[in-house]
């Protein structure tokens, strides 16, 4: 009796392995109906995940606020004198101003292209359990949201439309290590691809090997046929060191890019880009150095000693 | 008996699933972050005879492979997850000291979170899966189990109860 209950039991386990088989390799075969219910589960969840960012935000904020902490420190002391007699207005608006910031960022960025943008609010951040790097916005398909779109933060270049639900979609980051991006060097107009690497640094490979970069180079995206995934111009980052490795075979560089990842709570999906290519328009302006005031003093001798 | 137990549970293992989605997903937390349906599914399988642990290890990893932030084909989770908790269903069941304490249980349970992640790494390799450099993939794994190791203690207690009262049990913690 206990060994035919044993023996079902190993039988349930064979089962559930061959079932689990079976459906890597429907997957890896490309069969709809998987993706079909990972698009269902998707837009199960996206009520809640909705509802989980309304409320979590001041949860969200004020965890934030501490790992910041350290960093800003020295920043906070010097403000913290000026903030008190703001802060309860402050506390109560300081989620919905930093959205209308980064909203009128992406738009300024978008606006001085020309480009067709939709902007969408960041509702969840992908679990790292997969080591993927991806969010998820609250507008999709029925938006006009479609797969391989461009996706903007107010520095530039934040990822790609991944996936699209009826009222949602999942943006690759350009920190996701499957990323890839073709771009070229403002100015110069060399031609590199370039790749994520899990952070905010990236990896550029140089198509061409004879031509040089620097330090400070600025990374523009290159464009896609039709402007998908990529629409051109659009800033990605800037160059923080050089590989010259004598014998290989294409340069590269590493690569800090411009959008920060860990704050982004508003983002625009481009819709449309114009036919004019925008050149080097979203370049990114260098911060002026402030000029440090000289004193000159003049000293004139009295005609008569002192003692 | 195993058809009323997992469909009493199923409803737990998709509660928690959303619960990870919708509330610990909006965290950004440094190194990773923690996976609260992988801890629930090994803290639940170490609970439970090997073949319950079987079933739910299913069902947990057919639903972090719906997860859309899943990066792998759908059933490579599925079938990690139907490993891992038949594995620690088999040792919790036979080493008391590993399950019968709350020590014994999160070190079991983070030791299996690790052994798991890597395990994804390696098929994931395998499959064609891009996971990202060395360094970073590295932090990450090291984040997810730092987390696990502090999260397991204070979940236990919950997710032990809750499988108690389930299948009307006495709690082991």
């Amino acid at each position: 009796m206990r060994r035919s209950a044993q023996g079902r039991g190993r039988l349930l386990i064979i089962i559930l392995i061959v079932t689990a088989l079976f459906l890597i390799t429907l997957d890896l075969r490309g069969v709809g109906v998987l993706e079909g219910a990972r698009q269902a589960s998707q837009t199960i969840l996206s009520p809640f995940q909705r509802a989980g960012t309304v409320v979590l935000s001041p949860i969200k904020n004020l965890i934030s606020d501490i790992t910041r902490l350290g960093r800003t420190r020295s920043q906070i002391e010097k403000l913290r004198a000026d903030n008190a007699k703001l802060k309860a207005e402050l506390l109560n608006r300081k989620d919905a101003d930093a959205q209308l910031d980064q909203l009128k960022s992406v738009l300024d960025l978008a606006g001085t292209a020309g480009f067709k943008v939709i902007n969408a609010r960041v509702i969840s951040q992908g679990s790292s359990q997969s080591f993927s790097q991806t969010i998820t916005v609250d507008i999709g398909s029925n938006a006009g949201i479609k797969k391989n779109m461009t996706v903007l933060s107010k520095f530039g270049i934040a990822g790609v439309v991944k996936d699209v639900y009826s009222n949602s979609a999942l943006i690759s980051l350009a920190t996701d290590p499957s990323f890839r991006i073709g771009v070229r060097i403002a100015g110069s107009q060399q031609i590199g691809i370039l790749s994520g690497r899990g952070n905010r640094s990236a990896n550029l490979q140089l198509i061409d090997n004879l031509t040089t970069v620097q330090v400070g180079d600025i990374l523009l995206s290159r464009g896609s046929i039709s402007n998908r995934p990529f629409v051109p111009g659009v800033p990605v980052g800037y160059i923080t060191a050089v590989d010259n490795s004598p014998g290989a075979i294409a340069q590269s560089a590493t690569v800090y890019l411009y959008t920060d990842f860990s704050a982004l709570s508003v983002v625009a999906v481009v819709l449309g880009a114009p036919a004019n290519n925008p050149g080097d328009v979203l370049v990114p302006l260098k911060p002026q150095p402030t000029p440090i005031p000289t004193v000159t003093i003049y000293v004139t001798p009295s005609p008569t000693p002192t003692n | 008996m195993i058809r009323r137990q997992i469909s009493t549970a199923l409803p737990i293992y998709i509660g928690v699933f959303i619960f990870q989605e919708a509330v610990v997903n909006q965290f950004h937390l440094p190194g990773g972050g923690f996976s609260l349906i992988l801890i629930f599914s090994l803290i639940w399988a170490i609970l439970s005879s090997p073949e319950l642990a079987a079933l739910g290890g299913f069902i947990a990893g057919l639903l972090m492979d719906l997860s859309q932030s899943s990066s792998g084909p759908i059933g490579q989770w599925t079938l990690l997850m139907i490993a891992a908790c038949c594995a620690v269903s088999y040792l919790g069941s036979g080493s008391e000291s590993l399950s019968g304490n709350p020590l014994g249980f999160t070190f079991l349970t983070t030791s299996a979170i690790f052994l798991v992640e890597i395990a994804y790494l390696t098929t994931g390799a395998l499959l064609g899966v891009t996971v990202g450099g060395f360094t970073q993939t590295l932090i990450t794994l090291i984040g997810i189990t730092i987390w696990s190791l502090l999260v397991t203690p204070l979940v236990l207690p919950i997710f032990s109860r809750l499988h108690a009262f389930t299948f009307n049990t006495r709690s082991m913690l």
